[in-house]
């Protein structure tokens, strides 16, 4: 009985002391923390795992020694299971970084191709614009009969248009001056000069002033219809500038005639009549 | 015959002395390994890097060499070891570095040209 109890407490003595748990060390400690953070990082698992299981190892040299009381072997191998940790989150973070750049280059080619592709588009787009607002501006040039000049696209409102000797307008005019108004309204950055003239028969003054007056008519009857009257500018020339001869009647009544000149775009003046 | 017996004795002490002083071959494949990483480190860009992991790599390789001169061999041997490990913790700190920059440029690059791609597609419109 007392044997037993002897041998019990050798063996309950022996177990204490193997179970007892070697002095916390800190160097092992902070190992096991960076190599578990190592761990937990998906990088490290994808990238560079071969560094991991290194750092492991290490750290299993320092547990061992840890637990075989080793205190002296304890500080290589935890010191090189941290570094090699360190390493292997640098490593991986790196390749990660280099492998999301190699992925986006993919991609980045892909929105250069499909910007380069929209510019095109619009470009054409923008050709397409311009060629149907010429198409456009062409058919109401067509429409106004205006004929393009050097100063311009020139409406000419004939003789018939006035009464014989009066400024003012017949109906006649009515429709051409609507196209006129109308062409102004749709392009509100042209300017207009107005010029009369008579042919010549009569006296200067007398013709001056009825193509002054028959110039401001045209005008008026364009401002009437809601054009703006700082783009509008008339002037009489009197028996200037014929067009026809004045010896028959014929080219006296191609000679008595208003001509609207439409100008430019982007409110170009009109260059004088000279 | 005495003086050939003569020389193999002095032969053989001369061998025993440069055996007794040549380094030992673990320390010394160690302190070679580690120079090379110093190296690599150095031409990587870990000057700038990463300066203070570099100076004690350099240092603990200095002292591993010391101490291996000194026939102290297992500290030469931990010494270079650690010189060796904390070189590549120095020099991939400089590719991380270098890797993370040219990522953080790549989506600064990729941020403008989505934008650009937004406006030009809703320019579109």
């Amino acid at each position: 009985m007392k044997t037993k109890l002897l041998i019990g407490m050798a063996v309950a003595l022996l177990i204490v002391s193997c179970a007892t748990t070697p002095e916390p060390n800190a160097t092992l400690e902070s190992a096991r923390a960076v190599v578990k953070s190592a761990e937990a990082d998906p990088n490290v698992v994808k990238y560079d795992p071969l560094d991991l299981e290194g750092a492991k190892k290490e750290l299993e040299i320092a547990e061992s020694a840890y637990l075989h009381h080793d205190e002296p072997g304890i500080a290589q191998p935890a010191y090189l299971a941290a570094q090699t940790a360190r390493l292997a989150q640098l490593k991986a973070s790196a390749k990660a970084d280099d492998a999301r750049v190699a992925a986006g280059q993919e991609e980045r080619n892909q929105i250069q191709l499909a910007a380069r592709a929209r510019e095109t588009e619009n470009a054409k787009a923008a050709r397409d614009l311009e060629a149907q607002n010429a198409a456009r501006l062409q058919a109401e040039v067509d429409a106004l009969k205006a004929k393009p000049t050097d100063r311009g696209l020139v409406l000419t409102l004939g003789d018939v248009l006035f009464d014989t000797g009066k400024a003012e307008l017949n109906s006649g005019a009515a429709r051409k001056l609507d196209q006129l108004a109308q062409f102004l309204t749709e392009h509100p950055d042209r300017r207009v000069q107005v010029d009369g003239f008579t042919d010549s028969v009569g006296t200067d003054s007398y013709n001056l002033d009825l193509s002054q007056r028959r110039a401001d008519a045209v005008r008026s009857a364009v401002l009437g219809r809601g054009i703006d009257s700082t783009r509008i500018t008339s002037q009489g020339y009197g028996k200037a500038f014929p067009v026809a001869s004045n010896s028959d009647s014929g080219g006296r009544q191609l000679n008595r005639r208003v001509e609207i000149v439409i100008g430019g775009e982007n409110g170009a003046t009109i260059p004088a009549r000279h | 015959m005495s003086s050939l017996s003569a020389r193999i004795t002095v032969l053989a002490g001369a061998a025993m002395w440069l055996s007794a002083c040549a380094s030992n071959p673990v320390a010394d494949e160690k302190i070679a390994v580690a120079k090379t990483s110093v190296q690599r480190a150095e031409q990587a860009g870990a000057p700038q890097a990463a300066p203070v992991e570099l100076s004690t790599a350099r240092d603990k390789l200095a002292r591993a060499e010391k101490a291996n001169m000194d026939h102290n061999l297992k500290p030469s041997a931990e010494l270079a070891e650690q010189a060796n490990i904390d070189a590549q913790v120095a020099e991939a700190t400089a590719q991380q570095e270098r890797s993370h920059k040219a990522a953080a440029e790549f989506d600064a690059s990729m941020r403008a040209l989505r934008q650009e791609a937004t406006r030009g597609s809703q320019s579109n419109q």
